[in-house]
Order: structure tokens, then C-alpha cells, then sequence
């Protein structure tokens, strides 16, 4: 087994090749990769991890009797494993997924084109379980936050769907890829919506807008790829996670900025009412003209205008980002706003 | 003259298929490794395979285990689990001074006797792969009782050597060479390194060939169609087992009837002419036979 | 042996057995098994299993174990493998090897 280092380029381009043969590519956001090579020199078998989510793997027809895609999946796993990912999820096609159900992963979701699975053998079952523990009034309202960190833009849209709803079920995306952490985030949605008495707050984990569900919402690719893992997110959500809440509605404030998260919101409209959920899009509120919006609290906080930072965020996220605890993430807005990024 | 070598056959120790199944093909010794075809982060758990192996599996031939170097923790961590695990020789890998093989010896023995187990029971067997180990074959040899053979690695040899294997394998003539007559000089087995394509036979038996020429008692082989190719060329013509046979049955009237000098069609039959008798008929399969 | 964090060890490949193990809220081990040879070796495999947590004092083991047609030694010696992996232990206690 060799890994495919990224500045070997021939080698990266013949693995396009024997992937396209496959009606497969590598996503943008795939972070090592493996390929196997016969006595001489050609691909025959390929695998690769985007955090913990195993992807584009195959192998060559002539060699698929052997036990080759055992010995890839092992391999990918013991990597994972040894890079500390224990909850794996591998993305396959259809025609393929029964291969991966021998190695010990179970499907969770599928669209046409992909089907997700995960090793953990009630790893959904447990997340639906979990949160599903408080009283369940139904019908209800679900809202997917980011909050990167929570703003009153989010408290607004969170308002309206409890004044509008018995129930409002609020989602944390869980993946570590946001300026704040998620544990960060979390705490602030908490704080922020505490005065709301019908609104219960969950984590997104892996099946919400995750590395396994919807990589590209952190790291952007092509628009096909996009608009395919927005469908197994959406599919997840309206199958299977709205339903065990009761929930038929999902709020979501319009977007301005974002091209992937745009995309998104357009193809949740057309696909989540075959749900049966309604999707309500709600203009962004508005301070004094301008849209608040986390990366403009992010630039902010950059710039240290506490006065402006006051009049977008509540008072929970205020007094978080003055206190101590809130250093380490305030020192990483500001190294990554003077390294250019976009924060 | 003692047992024969002709084929060791090499088994990635992280493998249970090829561990399970190395002993059915006929290669007169096993050599399951631990070193270089384990990935770093499975060497713990290869050494626990090997181990589970050893110790429940019957295996007819000679099991070798090649350990790690004594320069990480892990080769003396493989000693113990293989002493432990009740296997016949311990291959040390890249040796270069006779000090390599004392201090494998050392831990060998401490196990041996925590584990009450004959002092001396598990034997050394030393790879060289290095120009300094060449130079210091014969002080290799001779390190200490247990030391049953020395064996040539060529691929890390001929790097550390600036040049390329090739087809007459002039790279490794003194390398060869110097080793066998180490191994010779300390009465001990001489064994040639591995011949990775497998799919080259016509190179494979010449050099096969080449090293029977110049003395070895066999090869590291990586797959199973490499044993009979070898045995077939390490197997002596009929008329090298007729001529044996005639001298070991004139041994044994000789013997029987008390002669002191003998000899055979006009010549005298001395010491080197029986042991070289006995070998043929040794690797004929002829032993009991005649003898 | 206390379980620090969740291991594997074994490969999926024929012949062998892959063995993840982490802690589970239970005072007992759980064994969920998948292996082609499942409806005549299940109790056999997942017995063998048991012993080798037992004689590592492992008693809140959630292990999965995929099966690819592995002997007892084989079994044995990657669940000892990932024993060691998920309590992190250094030092091999020959006694409970054995």
C-alpha cells in the first residue's frame, strides 16, 4: 500500500484517471490517500479519508473476486483509527455498499447516487434515541445553527419559530471546523436562547451538516458534488431525524454571502416538503441597515469594536467574548484574519 | 553436516493466512518476520500473532522468526515473546559485529531462564546486510554456540554498497563469498538471500546455481514455486547418489569387518570424501536408507 | 485493565479477524459478531473472545468483531492486541498471554 502524497502529480493524475473509470473523483475535501499498485506500476486499488469518512475507494474489475477491498478498508480504518477517529463513515454508490456491510458498517441513508454508511452498528439509532429523551411535543419546528458564534440574527430566527410553533428543535452542527468550537457554540446557543421556554437544543454530531453528511458546507467543491451531499443531507433530515421529532417545519434565514450554504437552502426547498416539511426562509434581521451576519461579529471581534459587537450579538455572547475563557478563540480570529483567511 | 537448509521460506508476520499455511509447501525451514514486512504500528500486534501461532500450531520445520533490531524496544520485546513462544531460532536482523549477536544472546538467556526453560535451546541465526557485517563475518560466526548460520541480505547490502542488483550478481560476489567462507571456517550453515521476482524462474535457478557453486546450503525463498525450483537443483544426479552409496556401503563392511585404512576403486576414502558422501545422500532424501 | 480508549487491531482480510474495543456502560462484555461462518461458530468464536478479555481482568468491554474465517490463535491474539491498544498498557503480562 502506498499513500498518494499531493505533490506527486503524475501519480495524482493517473488515480483521476482509474477513479473517473468509476464515475468517481477525489472531493476537495479528502485528506490522505492510498493506492495499491500491481507488479507493474498500474493502479488497481485506491482508498481515501476525508476526516473519518472513508471515500472514493475502488478496485480494478480484474481483481474484484480478491480480497483487495478488504484489505484497503482495513488499512483506512487502522489509519483512522491511529489518527484518533474511531466513528467511521464510508461513502459508496449503491451498486457497491453491500461489499462494506461484510467489513462491518451498516447503511444509514441513501440517495440514487450515494449511500452512507457508519461502523458504529446503532450509531443513528442511538442519536435518534438521545434526542428524543425530552417530552416530545409534535408538531414542531427544526433549525440547523452553525452559530459561528451566536448572534442576535440567530436568536431572531429561533424566536420566530417559537412564536410561531409549539416546539422548536434547534441542531448544532457539531464538526470542529468553525473559528469557534463546538463545544463554544453550543454553550452561546444555549445562553442565548435560555429565555425561550419551547426550544430544546441538540447536536448535530455526525448526521447533520458533518464531514459525513455535507462535507462540502466546510470545505467547497464542485456544484454536482454539492448538490449531491446536500441531497443525503436533506434525506437524512426529512427520512428520517424530522420525523422521529414530529418535526414539519424548518426555519432558515436567508443568505446573502455564502455560496454553498445558498445552494443549499435552495435545493431544501424544493426537496424537503416531498417530506412533508415546510421550509420557511426568513430575511436576515437588520441593524441600522446592515444584515448581522457571524462573519461580520468575527471581523468585529478582529477589529475590536466592542461598541458595534454590543448592537449584533445578546448579552450572553457579549459577556462570553469579554471574559477570559473566550482568549483562545479571540487570538484565533485575529491570526487568521492577519493571515488573510477568510474568517 | 546437520540439518538441512535448503529453503527458508519467508511469511509477513502480520498475516494469519500465510502463517497458518506456510507449512505445507515443503520448504525445509519457516521464517516468519517481524520486521520489515510489518508496518511500524502493527508490530505489536504481529508479535502477539506470531506468538499465538507458535505456540499452538504444530509446525514441522524449523521456525525462524526474524526480530527487529536491538536498537528500538522492540527487538528485545520480540525476543521474549518468541523464547517464550517456544521458537527454534531467532534472526537477527542487519548484524554487523559479533557484540549484535552476544547482546541477542544475553537476552535470550535471561528469558530461557525466567521461563525455565534448557539453556540453550534457542538458537541464532545472523543476517548480514551490511559491508562492515561482511568484514566481520567469520567474528560473527563464531559470537557465540548458538549461532546455527549467517545469511546474506542483498537489497540493503548492495545500497549500502552504492550499486544495483543485477543479472550475474557481481555486486554480491565478495559479499557472498566472504560469507561463506565464514560460515564454513565456523561450521556453520551459509544461506543466500532473497530473489524477489517471481516470476523470473530462468533467473531464479541460475542463481540458484550460482550460490549451490559456491557453497551455500540454501536460499530465503518469498514464494512457494521457489522451493521445488530449489530442490530440484540442490538434488544430486544419479550418478552422484551411486557414487555415495558405494562409499558409505564400503564404510560399513569396513567398519563391520574392523579395517583401519580404506579405500574405494584404488582411492583412499578419508574423512572429507565420507562427509561429502553423506550430504549427497542426505539431500536425495537416501539417509536412512542406506545408512 | 481499564480501557482508556477505544482500539482496534486485525485486518479484514482472509483468514483474520478485525477486533475494536471500547468501554461500555455495563459491568459486562458485549460481543456483537459478524463472520461468514456465523450460524455454526458464533458461541465457539465469541467464547474464545471472552476468555481472553476474562484473563485480562477486562470486564466492561463493548467489542465488534468482524470475522474473515480466523483460527482460535488468530482470534486471540488480535483481541489481546486490541486489549493492550485500548488500555494502553506498555508491559506484557505473560501470564495472562498464555
Amino acid at each position: 500500500m502506498q499513500k498518494l502524497f499531493e505533490s506527486d502529480v503524475k501519480g495524482r493524475q493517473a488515480l483521476e484517471i482509474f477513479l473517473e473509470s468509476f464515475d468517481l473523483s477525489l472531493d476537495q475535501d479528502i485528506e490522505k490517500t492510498y493506492v495499491k499498485k500491481s507488479s507493474d506500476g498500474k493502479i488497481i486499488a485506491t482508498g481515501s479519508i476525508a476526516k473519518n469518512v472513508l471515500k472514493s475507494i475502488a478496485v480494478d474489475k480484474h481483481y474484484q473476486g480478491s480480497s483487495l477491498i478488504n484489505e484497503m478498508v482495513s488499512y483506512l480504518m487502522e489509519e483512522c483509527y491511529q489518527m484518533g477517529e474511531t466513528h467511521l463513515f464510508i461513502y459508496t454508490k449503491p451498486e457497491s455498499y453491500k461489499a462494506f456491510e461484510f467489513l462491518g458498517f451498516k447503511k444509514i441513508t441513501e440517495t440514487n447516487r450515494v449511500v452512507l454508511m457508519e461502523n458504529k452498528i446503532n450509531g443513528f439509532q442511538d442519536f435518534l434515541k438521545n434526542i428524543k429523551d425530552k417530552e416530545l411535543t409534535s408538531p414542531s419546528a427544526g433549525i440547523v445553527l452553525n452559530a459561528n458564534p451566536f448572534t442576535k440574527g440567530h436568536y431572531y430566527l429561533v424566536k420566530r419559530a417559537s412564536e410561531e410553533n409549539p416546539w422548536v428543535h434547534v441542531f448544532v452542527v457539531w464538526e470542529n471546523q468553525s473559528t469557534f468550537s463546538n463545544v463554544e457554540r453550543y454553550n452561546l446557543v444555549s445562553k442565548g436562547l435560555k429565555d425561550l421556554k419551547n426550544v430544546s437544543i441538540h447536536k448535530g454530531l455526525n448526521y447533520i451538516i458533518s464531514a459525513a453528511t455535507f462535507p462540502s458546507y466546510f470545505i467547497s467543491g464542485k456544484d454536482e458534488v454539492i448538490k449531491e451531499q446536500t441531497k443525503l443531507d436533506l434525506k437524512l433530515f426529512g427520512d428520517k431525524i424530522a420525523p422521529s421529532l414530529g418535526i414539519n417545519k424548518r426555519y432558515v434565514g436567508k443568505e446573502p454571502f455564502n455560496n454553498t450554504t445558498a445552494k443549499y437552502n435552495e435545493t431544501m426547498k424544493k426537496v424537503l416538503p416531498d417530506y412533508g416539511i415546510e421550509v420557511i426562509e426568513i430575511e436576515r434581521k437588520k441593524i441600522e441597515d446592515q444584515i448581522i451576519s457571524a462573519s461580520t461579529v468575527r471581523r468585529l471581534i478582529y477589529e475590536g469594536d466592542l461598541e458595534k459587537l454590543k448592537c449584533l450579538v445578546p448579552k450572553s455572547t457579549f459577556e462570553y467574548l469579554k471574559s477570559p475563557a473566550s482568549q483562545g478563540v479571540i487570538n484565533k480570529i485575529k491570526k487568521d484574519y492577519n493571515e488573510k483567511k477568510l474568517v | 553436516m546437520g540439518k538441512l537448509r535448503r529453503t527458508m521460506m519467508y511469511v509477513p508476520g502480520n498475516n494469519p493466512a500465510m502463517l497458518t499455511d506456510a507449512g505445507i509447501y515443503g520448504a525445509d525451514s519457516l521464517m516468519f518476520d517481524l520486521e520489515d514486512s510489518v508496518a511500524l504500528n502493527q508490530k505489536d500486534s504481529a508479535r502477539l500473532l506470531v506468538y499465538q501461532m507458535i505456540k499452538n500450531n504444530n509446525y514441522a520445520q524449523e521456525v525462524v522468526v526474524r526480530i527487529n533490531s536491538l536498537e528500538s524496544d522492540l527487538g528485545a520485546t520480540d525476543i521474549e515473546a518468541m523464547v517464550r513462544a517456544g521458537v527454534d531460532v531467532i534472526r537477527l536482523p542487519k548484524t554487523e559485529t559479533a557484540e549484535d549477536v552476544k547482546k541477542v544472546e544475553n537476552i535470550i538467556e535471561s528469558v530461557e531462564k525466567k521461563i525455565g526453560i534448557e539453556i540453550g535451546h534457542t538458537k541464532i541465526m545472523a543476517a548480514i546486510e551490511g559491508p562492515l557485517g561482511v568484514i566481520n563475518a567469520y567474528d560473527i560466526a563464531t559470537a557465540s554456540k548458538r549461532l546455527i548460520g549467517i545469511a546474506i541480505g542483498a537489497e540493503d547490502f548492495v545500497t549500502s554498497m552504492k550499486t544495483k542488483r543485477s543479472k550475474s550478481g557481481v555486486e554480491l560476489l565478495a559479499a557472498r563469498s566472504q560469507l561463506v567462507l565464514a560460515a564454513r571456517a565456523a561450521n556453520i550453515a551459509a544461506l543466500d538471500t532473497v530473489f524477489s521476482n517471481i516470476d523470473d524462474s530462468d533467473g531464479f535457478k541460475e542463481e540458484v546455481k550460482l550460490i549451490k557453486s559456491l557453497g551455500f546450503d540454501g536460499k530465503s525463498v518469498i514464494n512457494p514455486r521457489q522451493i521445488n525450483l530449489v530442490h530440484e537443483i540442490y538434488k544430486p544426479t544419479d550418478a552422484e547418489i551411486e557414487d555415495a552409496k558405494q562409499i558409505v556401503y564400503t564404510i560399513k563392511e569396513a567398519e563391520a569387518k574392523g579395517s583401519g585404512v580404506i579405500s574405494l576403486n584404488g582411492q583412499m576414502i578419508d574423512k572429507p570424501i565420507v562427509e561429502r558422501a553423506k550430504r549427497v545422500l542426505e539431500l536425495s532424501g537416501l539417509s536412512e536408507e542406506v545408512m | 485493565m481499564k480501557i482508556n480508549k477505544e482500539a482496534i487491531a486485525g485486518t479484514l482480510e482472509s483468514s483474520d479477524i478485525q477486533i475494536t474495543i471500547s468501554k461500555n456502560h455495563l459491568i459486562k462484555n458485549t460481543i456483537y459478531l459478524e463472520s461468514p461462518v456465523k450460524h455454526l461458530y458464533e458461541v465457539a468464536i465469541k467464547k474464545v473472545i471472552m476468555n481472553t478479555l476474562e484473563k485480562h481482568q477486562i470486564t466492561n468491554a463493548n467489542v465488534k468483531a468482524i470475522d474473515q474465517g480466523a483460527l482460535d490463535c488468530t482470534i486471540i491474539a488480535r483481541t489481546q492486541s486490541a486489549i493492550y491498544r485500548a488500555t494502553e498498557k506498555k508491559e506484557i503480562n505473560w501470564e495472562a498471554i498464555d
